[in-house]
């Protein structure tokens, strides 16, 4: 599904991610951990195509193709889906309007119709009810004023509904309390089969509770300094990540 | 525009004023007309150097009569090309300026004796810009062009009164060319102590869309009074318009005014606001789209000379194409208006290379204990915006539609009238070229 290999990133002519290798194959459920400044979300906005980073070294298939000499759109309909550490706020933009424009973006890229107006908010309001989102929230601005939990629940509905084959969240369980934690976990897991899978961006184990991962990898100064399985994870809520720090100098 | 053009202009204006007024002299408001006159002459139209007029486009009234048509202008509109009306509020339409015949309107308006107008006055009040303080003089000029020319106008009282809003529309279409005449709107609206007055002033234009309109609103606020104003200005291509808002706002009362500007060759619109009395609030927004080669300009000067005002003033901008959009708003707080607060946000967006964007906020303070906060940006747009809709599969020129979109709409939504809002951004995507495409957002 995804293969990373020997990603070299620079920002502003800094050296972020040196040689980064990483494979998640179709079904899987990848977790990346490591310590603040390790390269995180450099890795996953590098993967959904933000501009400002400056690939020098190594390249990134995605069911076979170029993932970087895609532009982000076409990424997007290509099935990758980016979930925020931040996600924006767009006042005047409503949230309805969004998720419809993006799902025909898709569609229309698949060839596919455009989605009945009935059957959309059908579907819109059966992923709320997952996430437990209130129908007030469909006319409010993108993220407008919305907490730092109501936007990760946001980034989490888009996801449910756009439903990509590669997904990568970036620290969404940041900011979360534990029973808005649940409710992202279980919309993560609500999305898992067999063909699609996941890259988690996180700091702590805490989600990985609730999401079982297949693998973890621990990024380390740009570079994967140890993979393993669920257990890894819990290694490191233990020992914290200074011995692989001392590891990778 | 040269010394030499600003003679030559203001010779013209007198002999047309002239031309027009003859053996109409002694007829009510000749005086006013007069003295509006003379001042106008001895001072002079602003030019571009004068300080808050170097954006507007003056030299396109060299080819401009100021006169009205020599027509009659009402016979050549047809009523089903204005903007739909909006249910509940009494709509008058002025050709060039004149109320049309009371035959082209329904005749039991719920307004009924609220609206007069200047033609039947005999002693309607003379602007304020007669008075215009000095340092406010060079911005209220054209307003003694408006004295000096209109032949009829708006004159709306609403009594004191704690009772519901009344609501009023008007509508004033310019028909003739600007060569061939001018059409010089005219609104007084005074609204007594505690009254409501919820008001819709249109300017569209008819035929050719070339027209020539200088228009001048006068509003006097009493004690606790509320008036809601929405000002569209969706003229012709073609045409060219000068406005004149002047208000003044007594203890406690309240002026909401929602600008929107999509029209019009060159635009300019001036707005002084003052805060008379103690605790008087106003909300000043204006949105403003140019695209081609329009300059859509616009100054506001909100004077705080009472003690607990507050005001909030809100602009954005778009300019495509070679446009220049420009808004320059200063608040100025006099000694003694103390615990004034006053915010300004004002944005502008660049959407083409060739396109031009200013803003200017300006704060002058002779008094302590205010609050004033004023943001001011220029630019394009936002870039994370932009990658966060394109993550969600957008093309990139339907993201930026949208963002565009956005920042209008932020303030547009903000219309309490669902029907105007939805005219106002069907006006706007228009102008954005993008009317199908956004459709689905109004």
């Amino acid at each position: 599904m995804l293969d990373v290999k020997d990603l070299h990133v620079s920002v502003g002519g800094a050296a972020v991610l040196k040689g980064l290798t990483l494979q998640v194959p179709r079904g899987e459920v990848h977790a990346v951990m490591g310590p603040n400044g390790s390269g995180k979300s450099t890795l996953a906005y590098v993967l959904a195509g933000r501009p400002g980073y400056e690939i020098t070294g190594g390249g990134v298939s995605y069911e076979g193709r170029d993932l970087l000499a895609l532009t982000p759109e076409e990424r997007a309909r290509a099935g990758v889906f980016l979930g925020f550490q931040y996600p924006v706020e767009i006042p005047g933009v409503n949230n309805v309007y969004l998720l419809k424009a993006a799902l025909n973006a898709v569609r229309k890229s698949r060839g596919q119709s455009e989605v009945d107006a009935f059957e959309f908010l059908a579907l819109v309001r059966d992923k709320m009810q997952l996430m437990r989102m209130e129908e007030s929230f469909l006319s409010r601005g993108v993220n407008e004023s919305f907490s730092g939990g109501e936007k990760k629940r946001n980034e989490i509905l888009q996801m449910l509904v756009l439903e990509p084959r590669l997904a990568i969240l970036d620290e969404t369980d940041s900011g979360l309390d534990i029973d808005a934690l649940k409710i992202v976990a279980e919309g993560v897991n609500s999305l898992r089969t067999a063909e699609r899978s996941f890259v988690l961006v996180t700091h702590y184990q805490r989600l990985l509770e609730h999401v079982i991962p297949d693998r973890v990898h621990v990024l380390v100064r740009g570079r994967i300094a140890r993979s393993g399985d669920r257990t890894l994870a819990l290694e490191l809520e233990r020992r914290g990540y200074d011995w692989l720090l001392g590891e990778a100098a | 525009m040269s010394a030499d053009a600003r003679t030559g202009l203001a010779a013209r204006i007198g002999r047309e004023y002239a031309e027009n007024w003859a053996g109409a002299e002694t007829r009510s408001g000749a005086e006013r007309r007069q003295r509006a006159l003379e001042a106008l002459l001895s001072r002079g139209l602003p030019s571009s150097r004068d300080e808050n007029w170097k954006y507007a486009n003056l030299r396109c009234l060299e080819r401009a009569r100021f006169a009205a048509p020599h027509v009659d202008s009402s016979r050549q509109i047809s009523i089903a090309t204005l903007p739909p009306a909006i249910a509940g509020y009494a709509r008058y339409t002025f050709a060039d300026g004149r109320l049309l015949e009371p035959a082209a309107h329904s005749l039991d308006k719920p307004s009924a004796g609220l609206l007069t107008t200047l033609a039947a006055e005999t002693s309607a009040p003379a602007l304020e810009a007669l008075s215009a303080p000095e340092e406010a003089d060079p911005d209220t000029r054209f307003a003694l062009l408006n004295e000096a020319f209109a032949a009829d106008g708006a004159l709306i009282r609403v009594p004191a009164s704690g009772g519901a809003a009344a609501r009023i529309e008007l509508v004033f279409v310019s028909v003739a060319d600007a060569q061939s005449g001018a059409s010089h709107p005219r609104v007084q609206v005074q609204l007594e102590p505690d009254a409501c007055l919820d008001l819709i002033e249109r300017h569209v234009s008819s035929g050719s869309g070339g027209g020539f309109v200088n228009s001048a609103v006068q509003v006097a606020l009493g004690a606790g009074a509320t008036l809601n104003h929405y000002r569209v200005q969706q003229l012709g291509a073609r045409a060219l318009w000068f406005d004149t808002l002047l208000a003044d706002l007594a203890a406690r009362a309240t002026y909401r005014t929602h600008c929107a500007a999509v029209g019009a060759q060159c635009a300019r619109s001036t707005s002084q606001v003052r805060l008379s009395g103690e605790g008087a609030q106003l909300g000043l927004q204006v949105v403003s789209v140019g695209d081609h080669h329009q300059v859509l300009d616009g100054y506001a000067r909100v004077e705080h000379a009472a003690p607990q005002a507050r005001t909030q003033q809100i602009f954005r901008g778009i300019a495509a194409g070679r446009a220049r959009v420009a808004f320059n708003g200063k608040v100025v707080v006099r000694a003694g208006a103390h615990h004034s607060d006053s915010s300004q946000s004002l944005r502008g967006l660049l959407a083409g290379p060739e396109a031009e964007i200013d803003v200017r906020p300006q704060l002058e303070i002779y008094t302590d204990e205010v609050r004033c906060s004023h943001g001011a940006t220029a630019g394009k747009l936002d870039e994370s915006m932009l990658f966060y809709l394109l993550t969600r599969g957008l093309a990139p020129e339907a993201a930026q539609r949208l963002l565009k979109w956005a920042f209008l709409e932020d303030v547009v939504a903000r219309i309490e009238i669902a029907e105007l809002r939805r005219q106002i951004e069907a006006s706007l995507a228009g102008q954005m070229r993008a009317a199908d495409a956004l459709q689905e957002l109004f």
